[in-house]
């Protein structure tokens, strides 16, 4: 009987759900605060995204085959200077972004994760390796003990460059995004979700490559002929992985995966973004702490001004308050994402195409239903 | 000099209480009043000889001599101690009180009158001068735990002033008797002392004295007042309460059990020791089983309260200086915990152990307050470096040759006390904080001030803790020997 009541509460909550995407609302409730949140927050988020995707395509470009890639967070400018903010830790955390990126990596999915196991992918290495390391024989003699060895490297490599090339679009889309706002241009959370969907669109076949320079002669380790695009290759596996997956960082608690705390199965993953609990933000070795960090210094005015009156705390939890308008602007990036790969327009009348779409939205929010949205909705 | 500890609190009451004086000022006045007598405290300790048996600064001024009574004060190496204590207790107990409270001009009129009259039962030399100030701190608690008290604070008040008037009366009965069967025609406390009485009449008197301390103690059975005084009573009051008045039966035990009675109370100590490891172990045991932080700390008082009777009972040197010791500690560190468990109260609504979590949430929690707790807890639980250690250390050494089962089992007492103590801490402030308190208001530095001045102390007298033992080492030893 308790089950049956249960399944009912949920499946009518997919119903409301679905009621709502197909009026062409989000996810996330429109409210004049959520706005404010979203937009604000995102803001932020582009210009630490920037950071992030620079930093990324630098690694990716100049670090590869490096087995100790000490400078690899400064961009290839080492000064003094440079080195003692960076110990002082007055700097953007990188470390994030390797994080997503091993995250995207480990995750797989799409056709990038197929295309780093074929056999041309490893061709395209081998020859690579070969050429950096020809006066190296100890490395050669590496490379032919362990096969297998210095080809991971170099398909991280790809990751950091496809993830790199992603956030380089999604940076400038919520950059975009918040100067549309600041013109007066985006007026609710539906402006928020189509803005993103049409930036999604727009790039949605772009294609990521990765080619490197080794001497005089460049390498391409993602050809043009992969057909790797961006949005089926990059976009949706970091959806999955990131939004959906992700690792244990929901709380500070030390997940013990013999007692099953995690989930066996990568499939059944709800740790992600989704699904964080913004609360323990700032617990030790929380990896969002550090794009809260990241994202306070680039806060525009008027979401630090909400910020300093909407918690009792003022701006001292302000990585919490943060973490909340991040979870919140996640789930518009989330509308945008699932709108961009919906069969059929939402507004259409055909009901094959109708039921079409139900179907492919019930299969998502049977998952979205287990993140934070209802808790967020009911705040 | 001596005077001053305890008229200038009852002048100050007198003055707060009757005067035109604004009732925002009044916490101010009693404030300055309170830090005056800590400050005259201070001053006295450093003209105070501790190498020296008996009284110094003493006063003696006759006053209802029909009577037999005097006024007749003096400080030695076991007062000292304590009247210090609740001289900064007071402060301590003033300042961690609201602002804003409701009828600040009683309020604080009440603390001071408590306090002169604790200070006054610390230094009388008179067993009837003893006992009206040992009354007299009735009043005032009574109507600070009825009056600002929680929801039962009516019935906590009037619990904990039936126990203690019983108390009150089974003393007077034993100081009467006292006198009476010595034939002397004063209470007072060294020419009653210069009598032995024959064993028997000894016992008789020293049975419904006991009776009387160990409600006020409290041990075991009589305790039961304590912890619904402590849940009912706002923090200031339960810091003055355990920090302060239940030290009050602990040193009556020293004072007037060991000191007038000693070959009565050798008689009974094997009973006495009994009766300590029951209470430590009850108490521990209670503990455990609460849901309630206060009644938590409430418990392990009556636990660790026990231990002071266990070490009077072994009458060794090192027993009787760990007795003092143990006093001075527990009036530390409960006092402590309880400041702490007021704050959880004060900005969460709620003391309950099941519903409170993830209170060390760096962000949203109360992280300080937490790891202050923590630090107190460890205090508690015995850990080296704080002063709790070297109390309990000093208490079972000193006891162990002389009552080895009792002190064992008093060993198991200690031991639960990290069990009570670690459930809280780990229930309280360890994992997700609690859904309904996210939205905490922080705690200002100021507010944990107090705390942090204890904390200051509890490890200070546990790295140094000749800094206490060399107060009262003399005097404490002097009780055995009669001198």
């Amino acid at each position: 009987m308790v089950k049956t009541a249960i399944k009912r509460s949920k499946s009518a909550l997919i119903d409301e759900y679905i009621t709502r995407l197909e009026k062409g609302d989000a996810l996330l409730q429109d409210s004049p605060q959520n706005l404010v949140e979203v937009v604000g927050i995102l803001k932020s988020y582009g210009v630490v995204l920037d950071a992030y995707s620079i930093n990324l395509c630098y690694i990716a470009n100049t670090q590869f085959l490096k087995l100790f890639p000490l400078f690899k967070y400064f961009n290839g400018e080492v000064n003094p200077q440079k080195i003692a903010k960076f110990l002082w830790h007055d700097r953007i955390n990188y470390e994030y972004a390797e994080y997503c990126m091993k995250t995207m990596f480990w995750h797989g999915g799409g056709g990038l994760d197929a295309y780093v196991d074929t056999p041309e992918f490893t061709n395209n290495v081998n020859q690579l390796i070969k050429a950096h390391f020809k006066y190296n024989p100890l490395m050669l003699t590496l490379h032919a003990a362990f096969k297998d060895f210095l080809p991971e490297q170099m398909r991280q490599m790809a990751y950091y460059s496809a993830l790199g090339q992603f956030w380089r679009v999604m940076s400038d889309i919520f950059i975009n995004l918040s100067d549309s706002y600041d013109r007066g241009q985006i007026k609710s959370i539906p402006d928020v979700v189509q803005f993103i969907l049409n930036g999604l669109v727009a790039d949605a076949t772009r294609p990521i490559t990765y080619t490197v320079k080794e001497g005089n002669q460049t390498y391409d380790i993602l050809p043009k002929d992969a057909n790797l695009t961006f949005l089926a290759d990059t976009a949706v596996p970091y959806v999955e992985a990131v939004f959906f997956r992700g690792t244990p960082f929901t709380g500070t608690v030390s997940y013990n995966a013999q007692a099953y705390e995690i989930s066996y199965d990568p499939g059944m993953f709800a740790y992600g973004a989704l699904y964080a609990d913004p609360l323990p933000v700032g617990g030790a070795g929380i990896p969002p702490t550090l794009l809260m960090q990241d994202m306070r210094h680039f806060l525009p005015d008027y979401l630090r001004e909400v910020y300093r009156h909407q918690s009792l705390r003022g701006e001292r939890d302000i990585r919490i308050q943060i973490c909340q308008s991040f979870q919140k602007s996640m789930f518009c990036v989330t509308t945008a994402a699932i709108k961009g790969l919906a069969p059929h327009p939402f507004d259409t009348v055909d009901p094959q195409q109708q039921a079409a779409n139900r179907k492919y939205l019930t299969g998502w929010l049977n998952r979205i239903l287990e993140s934070q949205i209802t808790k967020i909705n009911t705040n | 000099m001596l005077s001053a500890l305890i008229l200038i609190p009852f002048v100050s009451a007198a003055i707060i209480g009757l005067s035109p004086l604004p009732a925002k000022n009044s916490r101010n006045f009693a404030i300055i009043a309170a830090v005056s007598v800590l400050v005259i405290n201070i001053l006295i300790g450093f003209q105070f000889n501790f190498k020296l048996e008996g009284l110094q600064f003493a006063e003696d001024i006759p006053w209802i001599q029909w009577l037999g009574l005097n006024y007749h004060i003096g400080i030695d190496g076991l007062s000292f101690p304590l009247v210090l204590l609740n001289s900064l207790l007071t402060v301590i107990a003033m300042i961690s009180t609201s602002p804003t409270i409701a009828r600040q001009k009683l309020y604080y009129s009440m603390i001071l009158l408590l306090s002169g009259g604790a200070a006054g039962a610390f230094l009388a030399q008179d067993l009837l001068l003893f006992f009206l100030f040992y009354e007299l701190e009735i009043v005032p608690l009574y109507f600070l735990i009825a009056i600002w008290g929680g929801e039962r604070r009516g019935y906590a008040a009037m619990k904990f002033l039936l126990y203690t008037a019983i108390s009150g009366i089974l003393v007077l009965a034993s100081f009467l008797g006292l006198v009476w069967l010595t034939g002397e025609t004063s209470f007072d406390y060294q020419a009653v002392r210069g009598h032995t009485l024959p064993l028997n009449s000894q016992l008789l008197l020293l049975a419904p004295l006991l009776i009387g301390i160990f409600i006020k103690i409290p041990i075991f059975p009589f305790h039961t007042w304590l912890p619904d005084a402590h849940v009912q009573a706002s923090t200031p009051i339960s810091v003055l309460l355990a920090g302060v008045l239940l030290k009050l039966g602990t040193y009556a035990l020293l004072r007037f059990g060991v000191g007038l009675f000693l070959e009565g109370w050798v008689y009974l100590a094997p009973w006495l020791a009994i009766l300590a490891s029951i209470s430590a172990l009850y108490g521990a045991s209670c503990a455990i089983a609460q849901k309630d932080m206060k009644k938590v700390v409430a418990y392990s008082s009556i636990a660790h309260m026990a231990y002071i009777l266990l070490a009077a009972t072994a009458t060794t040197r090192l027993s009787m200086v760990a007795a003092v010791f143990q006093m001075v500690s527990h009036g530390l560190i409960s006092a402590f915990l309880f400041l702490l468990v007021g704050m959880v109260y004060k900005k969460t609504g709620s003391r309950d152990v099941d519903y409170l979590r993830g209170l060390l949430n760096p962000e949203r929690g109360l992280p300080v307050t937490g790891g202050l707790m923590i630090l107190g807890v460890m205090a508690s639980s015995g850990l080296p470096g704080m002063v709790g250690f070297i109390s309990e250390f000093l208490v079972f050494r000193g006891s162990f040759p002389i009552f080895p089962i009792p002190t064992l089992l008093c060993l198991v007492g200690t031991g639960l006390t990290a069990v009570y103590f670690l459930l809280v801490v780990n229930k309280v402030f360890f994992g997700r904080l609690t859904e309904g308190l996210t939205q905490l208001p922080p705690v200002r530095w100021k507010e944990h001030a107090p705390a942090f001045v204890l904390l200051l102390l509890i490890v200070a007298f546990g790295l140094r803790p000749d800094w206490v033992t060399h107060w009262s080492e003399v005097q404490a030893v002097a009780l055995l020997t009669g001198s």
